[in-house]
């Protein structure tokens, strides 16, 4: 027991009869599995909700002048489209794995603020709901755009963005404290020799991408804080007599920036978990990917002006955030390269979480070097704001963290339920969402450059503009199904194929302990020499002829 | 390399190949490049957009090749789940081929970049066509509203003329909201943003009309932000822009008309009929120049003030226009 000194057992206090109930030892639970369960599965819920929305948005766009959706419900449904999908699922679910999993990767107990830990939760399930209920407030949603740029949202009427304000201030708070249990944990709980350089790289991850919340939110908060007192009490921080319309882009950049990569950066450290697991190899240059992900992190907060090459900066400043958000292609290619050399001359078995992690690969890479185009800010001032720009982002945040969440999920499930998920559902899951979402995003490019704009309710051109159109609500609606087929096999996985502790032969901690953990986690944990602690064990067991 | 591997990644590098030859001959009208450019600034523009084609599209072909190959080589097959690969845990050298590889791509970007940024951003003070033509282009909700230097106004559709350098004001009144103004085919974007004077310019090559639109969210209709540019023979732009000043001074030009198109029925329908905003076709206001004046200056309700800031010309045009097309027996 050489962990009792470290992580003490959790107070053995009775529990009230009340809470032991199936619903109520979920409402009152502070155990970061529990914690980190409800997290995704709220952020499934609204996963689902923003997915009804986006094919609301492509059906409106099948062909030209459609009329589906009314021009205000359109405008509503891309800014709480968006909203959702980046408030409400991404950060949220990334949230979730990290409360599992951090602390079983480095041999914890539990968080390190366990109640503070059911605050987060409980805040951004609240938060999500102002949102959504915000579809019924008088004038209906907010409609400005998830960036809600000023003076529009400043002079939108009815009290949609207002909600919308009050549940991003909400969902910050949550945020800022779940990014401090975060780092406390790493911090402060980490096995006996579990040293930096031997920190599961999903943990790396989830260390950087706390710390960045912790930097960058603040900068939201003000910008938020300022549009509510600019459109309820009457003050003129965005007026143009006084701070201007851009100040206002400025605070949402520094944030908004930095949010990809707060975004992207855990769903890279998912994937450089599944790689080695499923390559039967040591993940390529272990190193150079965990200082990647730092340097990610630090320059991702000096490029937030190349959101803002078309207003009209000087030349010398853009130049500046050209240079800097190209800086940031360098550690991102450091990474692709090793998780391809991670691959190099591997045992690779094309498992489902796999499947997903090499579909990350390809995809991300994709968007990644659509990136480039439009850090090139001449460039930019054609590419910006025009469909091309959302082809690219969903290229970075759909193909890359949404397919590195997918896979995860898949290879987590087991040590959440115990229970192994469907195989060939998943490979159907796979092979639908790659085809779907290259359909549904491929010609978006190609729409950009012949000049459709973004957040247009509709357009008149037909020929290449109707056919892309259409390819693209074709590919949305193969995705809708992609994900039935996934929500499928997570239906049937309840009563799936029991997993053991470690079903896949992984590496890291989580999965020394049961299928699912106990509520402590670890009766004990063994001293760990490496950033592969269950490799090691294996070897040794081996060796001693014992497996 | 046995000849299985081989395979796949020449049928791979050759269609690849194949790809990015064939890119530039559908360019311009697939959407693989922005559209052909009519200007010196957005031919400049899709250089640079070509360049970084062929370096990110050989970067995009090593990667996924590489990918590809490794997962077809070294997938199971039939060994055993739990067999090792060999334990290699990284390479220093390789990491530095990989930091250096990109880092030359990318200076050769910011560098071809630079080079041809004085061609993307200047606008000669004049050239063999003449001088340059300074016109103010104010994005309104929902309209573009422009301005020439000799008093002329004119609504969503900009007249130029070609071969000569034209020197854009872009800007959008203190209690409107930002737009952005964009013609693919003359170059990129620059924001119309409240309080603030951007600039931007260009020198048509050929005579044409060429569409663009408003390219930053600006409320309810943006979609139906449309605009163009007709870039006019040097002769007949001249004619054009003089017999429009007298016109336009005798209230006999399309001015009114295009108020009436450009700013009205966008949101009341094209003859008034309703369709973001009520229907108006039987409003007393449109035959009463005070009222309407009010009207257009104050807004109401969801209406912006979309008059805001018009010479007394531009309300006359517009009432004119409007009796004449909705009053009875006049």
């Amino acid at each position: 027991m050489e962990l009792s000194a470290h992580t003490p057992a959790p107070a053995a206090g009775p529990i009230p009869a009340w809470q032991r109930g199936k619903v109520a030892s979920w409402l009152v639970t502070v155990d970061h599995k529990r914690i980190g369960i409800l997290y995704i599965v709220t952020a499934g819920f609204f996963f689902g909700a923003a997915g009804i929305m986006a094919l609301l948005i492509r059906t409106q766009l099948a062909q030209p002048d459609l009329h589906v959706v009314t021009r205000d419900s359109y405008n509503e449904l891309i800014t709480i489209h968006g909203t959702t999908m980046i408030f409400l699922f991404v950060v949220p679910i990334l949230t979730g794995l990290a409360n599992f999993l951090v602390p079983l990767m480095i041999g914890a107990s539990d968080m390190a603020f366990p109640r503070l830990n059911a605050l987060s939760y409980w805040l951004y399930a609240f938060a999500g709901g102002v949102l959504m209920l915000s579809f019924f407030s008088s004038g209906g949603a907010a409609r400005a755009g998830w960036t809600s740029y000023v003076p529009l949202s400043v002079q939108s009427p009815g009290h949609g963005q207002d909600l919308w304000i009050l549940s991003l201030h909400i969902l910050t708070l949550s945020s800022l404290v779940g990014a401090i249990n975060l780092l406390v944990t790493i911090h402060n709980m980490r096995a006996p020799g579990m040293t930096w350089m031997r920190i599961p790289l999903f943990v790396w991850s989830i260390e950087v991408f706390s710390a960045m919340l912790l930097l960058v939110l603040p900068a939201l908060s003000a910008g938020l804080t300022m549009l509510l007192l600019d459109r309820q009490a009457g003050t003129h921080f965005f007026a143009p007599s006084h701070g201007g319309p851009i100040l206002y882009q400025h605070a949402f950049w520094f944030f908004g920036h930095p949010e990809v990569y707060i975004m992207v950066l855990p769903a890279m450290g998912i994937v450089s978990e599944i790689l080695p697991v499923f390559a039967r190899k040591p993940i390529f240059g272990y190193k150079a990917i965990a200082y990647s992900t730092v340097a990610i992190g630090f320059f991702s907060m000096l490029v937030w002006a190349h959101h803002m090459f078309t207003v009209g900066l000087p030349n010398y400043l853009n130049g500046f955030f050209m240079l800097s958000s190209m800086v940031i292609a360098v550690p991102t290619g450091i990474k692709i390269f090793n998780w391809l050399a991670t691959l190099w001359r591997g045992n690779i078995s094309l498992d489902t979480p796999m499947l997903y992690a090499i579909g990350f690969l390809s995809i991300f890479t994709f968007g990644g070097l659509t990136g480039i185009y439009l850090a090139a800010f001449p460039v930019d001032t054609q590419l910006h704001d025009s469909y091309f720009v959302v082809a690219h982002f969903h290229y970075v945040l759909f193909g890359g963290s949404v397919f590195a969440i997918l896979g995860g999920l898949y290879y987590w499930w087991p040590k959440m339920f115990g229970r192994l998920l469907d195989e060939r559902l998943g490979k159907t899951s796979f092979w639908l969402m790659f085809v779907g979402f290259n359909v549904a995003f491929f010609p978006q490019h190609l729409l950009g450059n012949l000049g459709m704009v973004r957040r247009v309710y509709t357009y008149h051109e037909h020929g290449l503009w109707a056919g892309y159109n259409l390819a693209s609500t074709i590919g949305s609606f193969v995705m809708a199904v992609a994900v039935l087929v996934y929500l499928t096999a997570i239906v049937k996985g309840f009563k799936g194929r029991r997993a053991g502790n470690d079903p896949w032969l992984a590496n890291t901690l989580e999965w020394y302990t049961t299928s699912p953990p106990p509520p402590h986690n670890f009766d004990s944990v063994p001293y760990v020499t490496s950033a592969r602690p269950l490799y090691d064990l294996r070897r040794a067991l081996k060796e001693r002829g014992a497996l | 390399m046995p000849t299985l591997v081989r395979k796949p990644l020449t049928t791979l590098v050759g269609l690849a190949v194949a790809l990015i030859a064939a890119a530039p001959a559908l360019a311009g009208d697939g959407g693989l490049s922005p559209v052909t450019p009519n200007a010196p600034g957005a031919h400049g523009i899709t250089d640079i957009y070509w360049f970084v084609t062929v370096l990110t599209g050989g970067v995009f072909v090593l990667v996924e090749s590489l990918l590809v190959l490794f997962v077809i080589r070294y997938r199971r097959r039939k060994r055993p789940r739990d067999a090792d690969g060999p334990q290699i845990h990284g390479s220093i050298r390789l990491e530095q081929a990989w930091t250096l590889g990109p880092v030359l791509i990318l200076v050769a970007i910011a560098v071809v970049v630079f080079v041809k940024l004085p061609r993307i951003t200047h606008v000669a003070r004049a050239n063999a066509a003449g001088p340059r033509l300074d016109v103010t282009v104010t994005g309104h909700q929902f309209y573009w509203e422009f301005d020439y230097p000799n008093g002329v106004v004119a609504i969503d559709r900009l007249r130029v003329p070609a071969g000569q350098p034209v020197r854009l004001t872009v800007t959008a009144p203190d209690w409107d909201v930002i737009h952005s103004w964009w013609i693919p085919a003359l170059g990129g974007k620059i924001d119309a943003i409240p309080g603030r004077l951007n600039h931007t310019g260009f020198t048509a090559a050929e005579p044409g009309v060429f569409v663009g639109r408003c390219a930053e969210l600006c409320g309810v209709q943006h979609a139906a932000m449309l605009n163009s540019v007709q870039v006019l023979p040097k002769a007949t732009f001249d004619a054009w822009l003089a017999q429009r000043k007298e016109h336009q001074a005798a209230g006999t030009s399309t001015l009114g008309k295009d108020e009436w198109v450009g700013s009205c029925a966008k949101c009341h329908g094209l003859a008034g009929e309703g369709l973001v905003g009520p229907a108006i076709a039987a409003s007393p206001t449109l035959l009463d120049r005070a009222r309407l004046a009010t009207l257009l200056q104050d807004g109401t309700g969801q209406m912006p003030p979309v008059g805001r800031g018009w010479s007394a010309e531009q309300l006359d045009a517009l009432a004119v226009y409007l009796r004449g097309r909705f009053g009875s027996g006049t």
